[in-house]
């Protein structure tokens, strides 16, 4: 496909067993209410013959009941029902051991978090956080967690569904994929920053470009896929990865503390590890006193 | 009078962040975590022209409170909004680690370490999110913080304080729903999508962000305190913040889990429950809610003294752990 912006099941297709896809339901979880988190997308699937949870955005409904979820918005409803799919995948799992633990994979293609008066009377900003735990607990319970950014990963929303994964995989920009805070020209209207100097800067610091290589470079996408055909063996290769390391109980390697690390061996985040270093001594130096306060 | 009594009795909107971290901790005990003196500043703004702080706009480290180590992280809001860079990112994220190691190690050396002796996290938040200067490592901090309460799990309680004039914003909005407990004053603001945000998604008539009361209403303290989405609501003081976090600390970690709103599944399907309410609701204004939870006079609320509004004020009947 040339793109699958827009296209998140499609793209699902592209990564698990071929007629896999049983929707909404994890083991003994169903959600027998369609209507609730349409554009959210939860289920079982087999991936390489394995059992794996599918979490996915979908961009082509509306939510009726809350107006500003559509296009892949991810509302309030959608954050809980990511957020239920993953417990009851780790509850699925609870009595299985490390390396059958069951993948989560995440497939990524959100503009944003529901940005409405409903939303934060409400509090939008529970249910993202309320994904975003459960996907964290998930990681340190053992399940290895692949997010494939497919098309847009904007800001809060890839925080959201994409940001707590062990390792994030991303096509390329020849795929129109996404990976922004906000676009440059929003960027260049905020800081007052000329666009010309601002595309000029990015190429040699990739802290604020938009784009899926700049987040390379800063350890955020962990590998890029160039063919779509790929995705799906790209996909394993990093699920078997990253279990060998949680079952070497290589964990900081992974998620976001990992990402730091590539960050800093790509040279992308260099003083991130300066502050962590230097504040571990000045931490190092009062510690005994802390303790016998 | 010394300096720290002056602190408690000062504005907690007025003050710095050093102020409060200052303020919210044993007199004398703050310890600070690369502070100016380090001389660790943002390498990306000056690329672009800006001026830098050599604080980058947090002030981080440690403190007591009796005999317990509390680590604080206290956001300044004067510095691009509070916030949120490679930098400033990184001391917040590490502050974090650090209590919980700092945890771990007591009780190796104590399995049976006593209550009062528990590491603590005080957040005061005062910023939008991510800095745009350098949003992508700004983004990535937030992931990490997340990634660091989770480790804090049952073992180190993380204390969100919202007070200052930017509120919390933007990622550091679920930042805070994600924390053990959150204390607000009337004045401090909690959401995802700024006002002025929401204003340009939905139009002027359906909100304008101009207007003060309509903003205070939708995301400030008195209606995160009716929502259950704020803990505790307290007077405009860093001693009664200071207070309230002294009576946090002296509960167990049993019990200040209870005030969780989010982090298991048993509480997303309240959650779930109360989105439904949302829909069938479908309110144009806080005050719908409030009235629904059986606020005869939700009007008379907003501009209520403090003490008058907590005897007065009736909140969502929250299930809990």
């Amino acid at each position: 496909m040339d793109t699958f912006v827009g296209q998140g099941r499609a793209a699902i297709d592209f990564i698990i067993d071929e007629g896999s896809f049983k929707e909404n339901q994890i083991d003994s979880f169903v959600i027998e209410d369609e209507t609730f988190g349409p554009g959210a997308v939860i289920g079982t699937a087999s991936v390489n013959n394995e059992t794996a949870t599918i979490i996915a955005n979908d961009a082509m409904v509306f939510n009726e009941k809350f107006p500003v979820v559509f296009a892949g918005v991810i509302g309030m409803e959608e954050g809980y029902k990511m957020a239920l799919a993953v417990y009851n995948t780790i509850k699925a799992d609870a009595d299985k051991p490390l390396d059958k633990k069951r993948p989560i994979i995440l497939v990524v293609d959100t503009p944003g978090n529901g940005p409405g008066k409903v939303e934060e009377i409400f509090g939008m900003n529970k249910s993202t956080g309320a994904y975003q735990l459960a996907l964290a607990e998930a990681r340190k319970t053992g399940h290895p967690i692949v997010a494939m950014v497919v098309g847009r990963a904007i800001s809060g929303a890839f925080l959201c569904h994409g940001l707590q994964a062990d390792h994030i995989l991303s096509l390329t920009k020849d795929f129109n994929v996404m990976i922004h805070v906000m676009p440059l020209t929003s960027i260049a209207r905020i800081t007052k920053q000329n666009i010309e100097r601002l595309e000029e800067l990015s190429t040699s610091n990739p802290v604020f470009a938009a784009g899926a290589e700049f987040f390379y470079k800063l350890g955020g996408v962990q590998e890029l896929v160039s063919d779509d055909a790929k995705m799906r063996e790209t996909v394993q290769a990093h699920i078997a990865q990253i279990r060998e390391l949680k079952q070497a109980g290589r964990n900081e390697e992974l998620g976001p503390w990992g990402r730091g690390l590539v960050g800093a061996e790509r040279e992308g985040r260099i003083v991130r590890m300066e502050v962590i270093k230097k504040m571990q001594q000045e931490f190092d130096a009062v510690a005994d006193k802390l303790i016998s306060a | 009078m010394s300096k720290w009594n002056e602190l408690q009795d000062k504005s907690f909107l007025e003050s710095t962040a050093r102020q409060r971290a200052l303020g919210l901790v044993d007199e004398g005990s703050f310890t600070e975590f690369i502070a100016p003196v380090d001389r660790i500043s943002s390498p990306h703004l000056p690329v672009l022209g800006e001026a830098i702080e050599f604080d980058d706009g947090i002030v981080t480290g440690v403190g007591l409170i009796g005999k317990k180590p509390v680590f604080v992280v206290s956001q300044e809001g004067k510095f691009i909004g509070g916030s949120i860079g490679e930098v400033s990112g990184a001391k917040m994220v590490n502050t974090i680690k650090l209590a919980v190691e700092l945890y771990d190690k007591m009780k190796a050396q104590n399995p049976d370490l006593p209550e009062e002796k528990r590491p603590a996290v005080v957040i005061s938040y005062e910023t939008g999110g991510v800095r745009l200067h350098e949003a992508n490592a700004g983004l990535l901090a937030h992931a990490e913080v997340m990634d660091q309460f989770q480790n804090a799990r049952g073992k180190v309680p993380i204390i969100s304080v919202i007070g200052s004039k930017v509120g919390c914003f933007g990622g550091m909005g679920f930042v805070a729903a994600a924390t053990d407990v959150i204390v607000m004053s009337e004045f401090g603001r909690l959401g995802l999508t700024g006002p002025e945000v929401i204003e340009q998604e939905m139009g002027k008539d359906e909100f304008n962000a101009d207007d003060k009361s309509l903003v205070f209403r939708t995301t400030g303290g008195k209606h995160k305190y009716i929502m259950q989405d704020c803990n505790f609501l307290v007077a405009d003081k860093i001693g009664s913040f200071r207070k309230q976090i002294s009576d946090i600390c002296s509960m167990t970690m049993d019990e200040i889990v209870k005030f969780r709103r989010i982090g298991s599944e048993e509480l997303v399907k309240e959650q779930v429950e109360l989105v439904a309410l949302a829909a069938e609701l479908n309110p144009s204004d806080s005050r719908d809610v409030w009235k629904h939870f059986g606020n005869e006079n939700p009007e008379a609320l907003t501009d209520m003294p403090l003490e008058d509004f907590l005897k007065t004020a009736k909140r969502y009947p929250k299930k809990g752990l």
